[in-house]
């Protein structure tokens, strides 16, 4: 109704670092549930993801905090701060002890994969589910606490956290394995199995995420004028493109299409180009919910 | 597990709360509030701990201007403290909401969390920094300086818990309301004649790759 005249913008300050540091929490706890398939719940045929899984975890758990540490303006202190000063009601508080313990774990579940210590790995891979689980889903949690903003403040925020984890992490697996098998073993060929079985979850993972964003939206679309706007602003605004075409068309609704459709499964410059669209639309995801769901001004 | 600030809110009838009433029908929008404020606080360029949103409305000749001075709220169950995971973000038993400079490690956690975005980073010293009151002010018994220089006299400060306050007493009598009151936060710093049209939801923003 009325025409600002003047106004103080908000300093929008969480934007690509934090970002990075979810998107590879996210691709570290799916990686980390593929490796667990084989030694935690015994299906055999995902065997020869463990390994290569629970590496890749712990590499990624390496890297992800230090962009939440550029983020952070006093990296060093909020090293021992978070500890020291602990406030227990604040999400980021869960996140330094699970970003210790989980890798932790990481590590001891993966050297009795490697010592082939069936029992203990089973054991070190059954705690570490949860722990998969909590440090990526604490993530949805940090931004669900957020309850100034509608588009972050809904108990899904967790759920649909903890989905795109597991797709960006099968995608990055699928990858990597055709990787390793084409070029890093002596027969040179490709697991085709154990790729398809990949895919085939994925597939199904997919339609649950996007089944979530639908709910999500609905909620938003019908719900308080706040929350009304920014779904708005993604979907038709000037957030559309990413949310729209990147983050859930080439993102997640191709992809979808490809690891269902069997022809185009079993090919694979299809499943590559699907897994590298996924991978992509996962990190756009992370920006459009971290950024987009802070970038209207609240007043 | 420590928080050093063990003299937390607890609800003592006894001691003051500090609040503030903005009656904007004095209020002429001259924006002295913003300038004593950058002075006191020596607040850097480009950021703002207390400002005054303007808006115009209507068609010429009707044409009319409303203002929202916007500061911290302080209030009674704030978000910004409960998010915090250093306790770098405290309030006093006062009610007064501050910030532990030694403390914050500069997450901006409760910057995104605040539904008033009062909040900014301090561009030297990387931490977070708003509106606290004038506490050393008061602490010494004068008035916030945004308060004490509006010409208008429109800015009342004073003590909650007190009911002889002029404060207490404009805020049992008047017709008061405050920003967001749905987010559960309780606001301590309380508007008369507060246009509806100085909180209008925007549907567009400027993106930070935008030029
Ligand atoms: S207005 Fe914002 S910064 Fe101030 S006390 Fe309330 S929630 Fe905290
Ligand atoms: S930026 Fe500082 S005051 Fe704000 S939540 Fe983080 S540590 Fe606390």
């Amino acid at each position: 109704m009325g025409k600002v005249v003047f106004d103080v913008q908000y300093q929008t300050t969480l934007a690509f670092l934090i970002s990075y540091y979810f998107y590879f929490t996210g691709l570290s706890a799916g990686s980390f549930m593929i490796s667990t398939l084989s030694y935690g719940f015994g299906l055999e045929k995902f065997k020869p993801a463990s390994k290569m899984g629970v590496v890749t975890a712990v590499l990624l758990l390496f890297l992800a905090p230090q962009f939440l540490l550029m983020q952070v303006c006093w990296p060093v202190k909020s090293l021992w701060h978070n500890f020291v000063h602990l406030n227990p009601i604040s999400a980021i508080s869960y996140g330094s002890f699970l970003l210790v313990l989980y890798p932790l774990n990481s590590i001891i579940y993966g050297i009795f994969m490697f010592k082939e210590n069936k029992k203990w790995t089973k054991i070190f891979g059954l705690i570490g589910i949860p722990l998969a689980l909590a440090v990526h889903g604490y993530t949805g949690w940090i931004l669900a606490f957020g309850v100034a903003r509608d588009y972050w403040n809904t108990g899904l925020m967790p759920i649909v956290f903890l989905f795109s984890a597991m797709v960006s992490g099968i995608s990055m697996m699928i990858l990597m394995i055709m990787i390793r098998d084409r070029f890093f073993t002596k027969e040179k060929v490709i697991n085709h199995d154990l790729i398809d079985s990949l895919a085939k979850i994925l597939g199904w993972l997919l339609l649950v995420d996007l089944f979530l964003v639908f709910c999500d939206y609905s909620v938003l679309l019908y719900s308080k004028l706040e929350a009304q706007e920014v779904a708005h602003f993604m979907l038709f605004g000037k957030m559309s493109f990413w949310f729209v075409i990147v983050e859930n068309l080439i993102g997640k609704v191709i992809p979808m299409a490809i690891v269902m459709i069997p022809g185009m499964r079993k090919s694979y410059f299809w499943l590559i180009l699907a897994a590298l669209m996924n991978m992509a639309g996962i990190l756009v995801m992370r920006v459009v919910t971290v950024y987009g769901g802070q970038a209207l001004p609240l007043m | 597990m420590s928080n050093p600030h063990k003299n937390e809110k607890n609800g003592d009838k006894n001691l003051p709360r500090w609040g503030m009433l903005i009656d904007l029908d004095r209020c002429v929008g001259c924006h002295t509030c913003e300038i004593a404020c950058k002075f006191e606080n020596d607040v850097p360029l480009g950021i703002w701990r207390s400002w005054v949103k303007e808006i115009e409305k209507g068609k010429q000749p009707n044409v009319v201007r409303s203002f929202r001075p916007t500061l911290c709220n302080h209030c009674d169950n704030p978000i910004c403290v409960k998010v915090c995971p250093v306790h770098a973000s405290w309030q006093r038993e006062d009610g007064m909401v501050m910030i532990d400079p030694h403390l914050c490690v500069g997450c901006k956690y409760c910057m995104a969390s605040c539904p008033y975005e009062v909040r900014y980073i301090h561009p030297q010293k990387g931490i977070i920094d708003k509106c606290d009151f004038c506490s050393t002010r008061v602490d010494a018994g004068l008035q916030p300086s945004c308060v004490e220089a509006c010409p208008a006299s429109a800015r009342i400060f004073g003590n909650l818990n007190d009911p002889k306050s002029e404060l207490a007493k404009l805020v049992a009598t008047k017709p008061v309301s405050t920003l967001k009151p749905e987010m559960g936060t309780g606001p301590r710093v309380y508007y008369v004649s507060l246009d509806n049209a100085t909180m209008e939801i925007k549907r567009e923003a400027k993106l930070i790759w935008e030029k």
